[in-house]
């Protein structure tokens, strides 16, 4: 019986180190990538003088189409409402298209970077989060 | 709704699951940690069940790392006592036979009035009957009584008396408890018979409320509609 219990904690154990790796991967893998799209979409932004072709429209929707994906993992691991406003940004970003507006545009993507900067920061492991 | 229903039930499991590995102890026996430990689980596990967009996984790593860690500090306290000592204090003699410790008193935040409270429930209304009391770790006070008010046991008067046995519960409100009635080494028309000799009214098992019987043959049979006999039957043999 207490061979089983001392098994009982070590899975607990191997369960919480397992948690926490995988938080750490996914976050910070969905993140980046979501930064390097935008990066990417800001270069294609300097070839082209509007925002309706086919290039930017099709970026933008892998933009999201990943967004949508990452953030229902996301949403085992943080907050739903901490993460939320990268989702808000890419459906602006979808009207800034329709409208034409490439300031509006080019200012919702320093928005996404940023917010993508900021939740690795506090979601990952550092000295300012545990104090 | 039913997300907060499927997660309440889901933190529920889990707390229940936690409680079953900290061990039995129940509230007034906890030790200092084991108290704050389950004052923080309570705390905890509340946040994820009513607010939908905080993850389970918000209050589970958290529970899960407390059991973790009652089990690091219950272990280091089995090994060290000096550990043990900090963590959960050690007795304090209240009560010696010159009278109250008012150093031991001071130091435990007391009043005279909480330590006549704690002898009172100990059933001593007296300083005078007490020899020591003994603040224990966990909360508790244990006094031992002068040997003028100690209550006299058998071993005082010489008196030889059988030792008493733990009854074994053989129906509960109509069941049959199969694994009681192999450790009682019966079987169920022997039980039939108890109930047919001793009702007056139903001899039908659903109809028991309570049948008992310990390892002198001492029985206890009461029907959910009458009152509670005692009988002796047959002796149970030794298993």
């Amino acid at each position: 019986m207490k061979f089983f219990h001392y098994i009982n904690f070590i899975l607990i154990v191997i369960l919480l180190a397992g948690i926490c790796v995988l938080e750490d991967v996914m976050v910070s893998n969905s993140l980046k990538e979501m930064q390097s799209i935008c990066f990417e979409i800001e270069g294609k932004l300097e070839n082209y003088n509007d925002l309706k072709n086919m290039d930017i429209v099709l970026s933008i929707d892998n933009l999201e189409y990943r967004w949508h994906k990452d953030e229902a993992s996301l949403c085992y691991m943080v907050n739903h409402k901490s993460i939320q406003e990268i989702g808000q940004e890419i459906a602006k970003l979808k009207l800034y298209i329709s409208g034409n507006d490439i300031e509006a545009f080019k200012v919702s993507l320093e928005e996404i970077k940023f917010y993508c900067h900021s939740y690795l920061h506090f979601m990952g492991a550092n000295i300012h989060n545990v104090l | 709704m039913l997300t907060i229903i499927i997660r309440s039930i889901l933190i529920y499991l889990i707390v229940l699951l936690v409680f079953r590995l900290m061990g039995k102890r129940q509230l007034g026996q906890m030790q200092p940690f084991e108290l704050v430990l389950t004052l923080i689980i309570a705390d905890l596990a509340t946040i994820p069940m009513a607010e939908v967009s905080v993850p389970v996984l918000h209050g589970v790593v958290p529970l899960l790392t407390l059991v973790v860690l009652h089990f690091l500090l219950t272990l280091i306290s089995r090994s060290s006592q000096q550990f043990s000592k900090i963590i959960s204090g050690k007795p304090v003699i209240l009560v010696n036979p010159k009278g109250i410790d008012y150093q031991a008193m001071k130091k435990l935040n007391l009043s005279t009035d909480d330590i006549f409270a704690a002898l009172r429930e100990c059933g001593y209304f007296s300083l005078s009957q007490i020899q020591y009391a003994i603040m224990e770790t966990n909360g508790k006070v244990s006094v031992m009584p002068k040997a003028d008010y100690a209550p006299v046991t058998n071993g005082d008067l010489n008196t030889k008396v059988e030792d008493s046995f733990i009854p074994i519960v053989l129906i509960s409100e109509g069941k049959i408890i199969k694994e009681n009635i192999e450790l009682a080494g019966i079987n169920e028309d022997e039980i039939q018979k108890i109930i047919s000799q001793n009702s007056s009214k139903s001899k039908k098992i659903k109809d028991v409320l309570l049948l008992t019987i310990d390892k002198t043959g001492q029985t206890y049979l009461q029907m959910k509609e009458g009152e509670g006999i005692s009988f002796q039957s047959k002796r149970l043999v030794e298993t």
